[in-house]
């Protein structure tokens, strides 16, 4: 279940084209497995229907939905039921903590974010003053400032200013104003592509010269119609890279190309994506396992109970390990994933400033779980 | 039906009333969101915060949820009621900008403050219900109370004197009405309602933020009301039902589904001007079944 | 001194999109005393058609994905040809969700509803065809000019000014029109009352279509203006100023078309005297603002006391 609908729309685009991937890739195999989309709005209300819309229809598991103050809506109706939940985008605090069924393949805040700073650094070692940005009314920003925040001190950099901004806000002229004023060296964005991307542009626009540093909330190609050709050198946060050279990411680009032509899929996609195979590879080990003990070839997932084969998939899928687009991840018994890789990359935008991608900066460091 | 979905149009019925008791006065209040913010953040601060609410079993119990309710009323209420004295004076869309100027001010403030968890909200709510049937029950119970209420209170002289004002102020006025004292006494009953509502839908919904009561929040009740009819209660519950459900009903359609809804609610009004209840509907109503006409009782327009 | 030159720039570098969209919206207000609900949509509309003839290509996830016009235009034919069909719509919806409800006599209230529901079709229909992602002139538009003006150590991006300078342009326009032309004259005795203009021989109906089609032209030409500042933020885009949109209305005096522009540059004052610090609380001091001012002054600004119009 995904934002199809409403201001979060973006992410559920993004996330249905990852999905139809999927089960275009995996839906053929056995065992069998195939996507019921239902849009889960942008609001609470919404998302609490569509959940339970599923949960009445025999699905083994539930991926979504598209904003963490949805999941902690909807959540909690579906652990009791039994039925798994994967998160493909929810990043919040205390998501996989609401029950044993729920888990996440979306990366915290707390892993992602603090990287792009180190890389600040190391790109400019006389770093010294710091001004951030974020966007107040986004869930996933106001935790990942705190966390940018953090680190910020914790290298021993001196905050210069946080300016508190608004998803709804496109005209930066005063906060910027009031920021070149403390003669920042970084600036670091936590916001999502549309006013992130704005705020890059007219940082830019306004004479600002150093560096800029964005949270993960940006990390989609969506940024490069917004700060066009101001988004170059833009360094950004990722939990997903579209240029990691692994076979499965490989793989994925090449099946998202050949669908969306040449640009390079959005970590939303992954993530969603990501999900699927999880969920697939789960039910096909289960499914080995089961045959194994029953003795009955391809039939034994057919057999079981929906209870019961919801609760084995959800059992067997966070003991797992998984090469997704994403790297390898694996889960914490309480269904926190963790992520192998994480990168930092910069935008580097095309001579007309049209388009870029997110070349990957040398030597990320390694995330450690 | 789903039980959940009854739930939500239970609610939606709950916030058409709200918005509805002002304007059977002629007041446009846009209020309601506020309301229904405050009354939903009391519910989650004090079901998250409180132990001494949780009781022993294993759902939270429901009298701790009717101790919310009458602290969420209290507040509602209060702050309505000196509110109401300053904003009242304001006449038609004024009325409706000041008090949608509140709302606003109140989620940006939710927003900025510590304890009401910022953009992410307050979460884990605990549950008074097993499931969403058990919340449509109390939900039920709670409509048909305000229901009833509303229904004696058209019949009686404060309930006649608020469709005086709506129909000509300044003859009600001159008629010995104290205009200012009904109307506040309306928009004091609407902040409860839409009070009472907000704890109610943040069990319901385990979490609460300031996302909750927007601006889009206060347009869609207002069309509840003018969709429904604003001249009897049964309008607005029947908006509020009917508004709620039909997103979801349209599901089917698929990506078409709020292109229908947006037609649906574009065509409504210019079938029945009125809204779709009326009190002539009635009349025709028992006209067909062969009764006797009787006077409109709902003290609307004859 | 150039704290406070820079504290004026950043009023007015909000307030002229304020400014620019409530153009329009006041304008509907003035003759028919209702709230369109549906002028947000239109000034999207607006954006994406400025987008469309410049010659930008939809993206991926529409169901018009790929398409281009065989043609690129100049950005300043375009911006009038999009608010031409801005006009169009702006016609359709008045003969859709306005008029049947005025042959009527209906509750204007109704009208707050019908538009809304007319927004709603506009927006999902925009998403339908174009996709949710984000679109955008290039930035190379205005490439003969710098990107920011310097005065005195103050700082603005050149885009604002411009949006500014031609949103002063309008209101002079259309302020020279409506108190000097038959037609303007016309319409303001509409606006006055309807009724007794019938009598002296107005066509009301033909002056509402008037006031509905220049009112879709300005959110038109606003929209694309906008659009050439910041990125167009999908079918939300214009949506997502209706309220300030509504506030800088009320400010200014509902109905009249100065006090849109003033009531913009005021917001846009009100937000910029907020300090960093409280940032967060910015748009409570906009909306405290406008409370404040509707308990002093109910008719806003530049608004007559009116009689009780919705």
């Amino acid at each position: 279940m995904v934002a199809l609908t409403g201001n979060a729309s973006l992410i559920g685009q993004d996330q249905r084209i990852g999905l139809e991937l999927a089960e275009s890739e995996f839906g053929g195999s056995t065992p069998a497995l195939s996507v019921r989309l239902e849009d889960g709005g942008s609001d609470e209300q919404t998302a609490t229907t569509a959940f339970r819309r599923l949960l009445q229809q025999p699905v083994v598991a539930l991926i979504g939905p598209s904003l963490s103050q949805q999941a902690f809506a909807v959540n909690p109706i579906a652990d009791p039921a039994g039925v798994p939940v994967l998160g493909a985008s929810n990043t919040a605090i205390g998501i996989p903590q609401i029950g044993p069924f729920v888990s996440r393949i979306s990366a915290p805040v707390s892993k992602v974010a603090p990287l792009s700073i180190q890389a600040a650094k190391r790109l400019n070692p006389k770093l010294e003053r710091v001004a951030v940005f974020f966007a107040q009314d986004d869930a996933y920003s106001t935790s990942e400032t705190k966390i940018f925040q953090k680190s910020i001190q914790g290298l021993g950099l001196k905050l210069v200013t946080v300016q508190r901004t608004s998803t709804a806000d496109i005209d930066f002229q005063k906060p910027i104003a009031d920021t070149l004023q403390t003669r920042p060296d970084l600036i670091v964005i936590s916001a999502l592509p549309n006013d992130g991307g704005n705020l890059v542009r007219q940082l830019r626009e306004m004479g600002y010269a150093g560096l800029i540093a964005a949270g993960n909330g940006m990390n989609s190609p969506n940024i490069y119609s917004v700060c066009q050709r101001y988004c170059d050198g833009l360094l950004i946060a990722q939990a997903y890279s579209p240029e990691a050279k692994t076979a499965v990411n490989r793989r994925f680009v090449q099946l998202y190309q050949k669908q969306r032509g040449g640009t390079a899929p959005p970590q939303f996609t992954a993530q969603a994506y990501a999900a699927m195979q999880v969920i697939h590879e789960a039910l096909t080990r289960l499914d080995r396992q089961e045959s194994l003990r029953s003795q009955s070839r391809n039939q034994a997932l057919a057999t079981m109970a929906l209870p019961e084969l919801r609760r084995a998939l959800n059992t067997i899928l966070l003991q797992g390990t998984y090469d997704t687009p994403l790297g390898e991840i694996r889960f914490t018994p309480e269904g926190e994933v963790i992520q192998k890789d994480f990168y930092v990359a910069r935008v580097k935008m095309d001579a007309k400033g049209k388009t870029g991608r997110f070349a990957l900066l040398p030597n990320p460091s390694p995330a450690t779980p | 039906m789903d039980a959940g979905l009854l739930e939500q149009m239970l609610l939606g019925a709950l916030l058409g009333l709200s918005v509805y008791l002002p304007l059977r006065c002629g007041q446009l209040s846009l209020a309601t969101p506020g309301f229904f913010a405050i009354g939903g953040t009391v519910a989650a601060l004090l079901s998250t915060r409180l132990p001494a609410l949780a009781g022993s079993g294993s759902t939270y119990p429901i009298t701790s949820v009717l101790l919310e309710m009458a602290l969420a009323a209290l507040l509602t209420g209060v702050l309505a009621l000196g509110l109401g004295r300053v904003v009242l004076r304001l006449r038609g869309i004024y009325l409706a900008i000041a008090t949608i100027a509140l709302v606003e001010i109140l989620r940006v403030v939710t927003l900025n403050l510590e304890f009401t968890g910022g953009a992410l909200g307050i979460f884990g709510i605990p549950q008074p219900f097993d499931s969403a049937a058990g919340y449509a029950a109390f939900t039920l119970a709670l409509l048909a109370l305000i229901c009833w209420l509303c229904d004696r209170l058209e019949k009686t002289r404060p309930g006649r004197a608020m469709a005086a004002i709506r129909d000509d102020e300044l003859a009600a006025a001159s008629q010995g009405i104290n205009t200012a004292d009904t109307k506040l006494l309306a928009f004091v009953l609407s902040a409860l309602v839409a009070g009472i509502t907000g704890v109610v839908a943040a069990h319901f919904l385990n979490s609460w933020n300031a996302k909750l009561g927007n601006f889009d929040a206060s347009i869609t009740t207002l069309a509840f009301v003018v969709f429904g009819g604003s001249r009897t209660w049964l309008g607005p519950v029947f908006g509020g039902l009917l508004l709620t459900a039909l997103p979801e009903l349209l599901r089917p359609v698929g990506d078409l589904r709020l292109i229908v809804f947006g037609a649906v609610i574009l065509v409504g009004p210019l079938f029945f001007p009125q809204g779709v209840i009326t009190p002539e509907l009635f009349k025709t109503l028992k006209r067909i079944m062969l009764r006797p006409p009787t006077p409109a009782a709902q003290g609307g327009k004859p | 001194m150039e704290a406070l030159l820079q504290l004026l720039f950043n009023g007015l570098s909000v307030g002229a999109v304020y400014a620019l969209f409530a153009l329009g919206y006041t304008l509907v207000f003035s003759v028919l005393g209702v709230i369109n609900f549906a002028h947000g949509a239109i000034f999207t509309l607006g954006a994406y058609f400025t987008y469309f003839l410049i010659g930008g290509a939809v993206g991926a996830n529409g169901l018009m994905a790929g398409l281009q016009l065989p043609f690129a235009l100049p950005f300043w034919l375009a911006l009038p040809l999009a608010g031409l069909g801005a006009a169009a719509v702006a016609l359709v919806l008045e003969r859709i969700a306005f008029r049947p409800l005025r042959d009527r006599g209906s509750d204007p209230l109704l009208a707050l509803i019908t538009s809304l529901g007319a927004g709603v079709i506009l927006v999902n229909l925009i998403q339908l065809l174009v996709g949710a992602e984000s679109y955008s002139i290039p930035v190379e538009t205005l490439e003969s000019l710098p990107v920011a003006l310097s005065i005195a150590g103050a700082k603005v991006r050149t885009v604002q000014v411009m949006l500014l300078a031609i949103a002063g342009l309008l209101l002079a326009a259309l302020s020279i029109w409506i108190d000097g032309s038959r037609s303007g004259k016309a319409l303001q005795a509409v606006s006055e009352d309807p009724i007794t203009a019938q009598l002296l021989g107005i066509n009301s109906g033909r002056m509402i279509q008037i006031a509905f089609g220049i009112s879709g032209f300005l959110a038109g030409v606003a929209g694309g203006l906008v659009g050439l500042s910041v990125s167009i933020a999908g079918p939300y885009f214009g949506i997502g100023y209706g309220l300030k949109g509504l506030g800088v209305l009320v400010l200014g005096g509902l109905g009249s078309v100065p006090g849109a522009v003033l009531g913009g540059l005021i917001i846009g004052l009100a937000e910029a005297c907020v300090p960093a610090e409280l940032s967060g609380y910015k748009d409570a001091v906009s909306f405290g603002f406008l409370f404040l001012v509707l308990l002093i002054r109910p008719q806003g600004l530049l608004g007559r006391p009116q009689a009780n119009k919705v």
